[in-house]
């Protein structure tokens, strides 16, 4: 049992028709964006019969737009703790679901967010999964990383 | 009462809530949320609960708040990522009355507040 990146898409647009786009203004679409930009990395760990990560990664402006959107707030008033709550939940509602799609019993961690996280050892692991988007013109992907069993997921 | 670390979150929750004419308090995990009813003149009537925060988790504010019969009279409503059947019974067997599992739409909260009896049906028309 382990997630595919069709399941990463049906929980990606249940969040996003939830909480970004609640009028259907602002698609998630489902196509792999003209730019990869991962300068916003939130991830929630998965720990117990499975080992590691979910995350949701963006452009510094799609991240600075979804913090805008779900704070009700100017995407230029977005500060760096707006994005750092913002994005950390949409890891942690993502999280959730994808742990309901892993082996129990697992736990779910509190979100973390980095910056330019390229080579990052907090993002090393294998990736089992990915769904790629493109949200206002911006790239957007969930992945989901499996760890060796009882490394670097804290 | 909305209890979640996530700003977002409770914002969110809060347009709900205050939508429906409820006065809304904010706590940031259960432990603030205890603190947070000791200074309260009134117990309120509903708390819409996350599981996963810092300090005191969500399952650990419902037990608490479940062994003190002063807050007897307080709706407790988990809204949460968990979505495990086994986790679900955890909370309603520590005294949570009901469980909504994040993503959630507006009408998903409404519709439960209808059925604790919270609000009248059509009152989020």
């Amino acid at each position: 049992m382990a997630p595919t990146g069709d399941d990463l898409q049906q929980i990606a647009e249940q969040v996003w028709a939830s909480y970004l786009d609640t009028d259907g203004a602002k698609p998630l679409i489902p196509l792999p964006p003209d730019k990869l930009s991962k300068d916003v990395v939130a991830g929630v760990a998965v720990s117990g019969a499975w080992h590691g990560l979910v995350l949701v990664a963006c452009s510094d402006v799609a991240s600075k737009e979804a913090a805008a959107a779900l704070l009700g707030m100017e995407s230029d008033d977005v500060t760096e703790g707006d994005v750092d709550d913002a994005l950390g939940e949409l890891a942690n509602v993502i999280g959730g679901n994808v742990k309901s799609l892993l082996p129990e019993p697992c736990t779910l961690g509190l979100p973390e967010v980095h910056n330019n996280a390229d080579g990052d050892p907090w993002l090393a692991g294998d990736e089992i999964c990915r769904f790629e988007a493109t949200w206002m013109g911006e790239p957007m992907e969930v992945s989901v990383l499996e760890k060796p069993q009882g490394g670097g997921t804290e | 009462m909305v209890i979640d670390d996530s700003r977002a979150m409770r914002l969110i929750l809060r347009r709900i809530v205050t939508g429906l004419n409820f006065d809304v308090v904010e706590a940031g995990n259960g432990r603030e949320a205890m603190d947070r009813l000791e200074e309260l003149e009134a117990v309120p009537e509903l708390a819409l609960i996350d599981w996963n925060m810092p300090e005191m988790n969500g399952l650990e504010f419902v037990t608490a708040v479940r062994a003190d019969k002063k807050y007897r009279g307080m709706t407790l409503m988990m809204v949460t990522t968990e979505s495990e059947h086994g986790q679900i019974v955890r909370a309603l067997a520590a005294g949570a009355h009901e469980y909504v599992i994040k993503p959630f739409t507006p009408d998903a909260i409404v519709d439960k507040l209808v059925m604790l009896g919270l609000i009248p049906d059509g009152a989020h028309a």
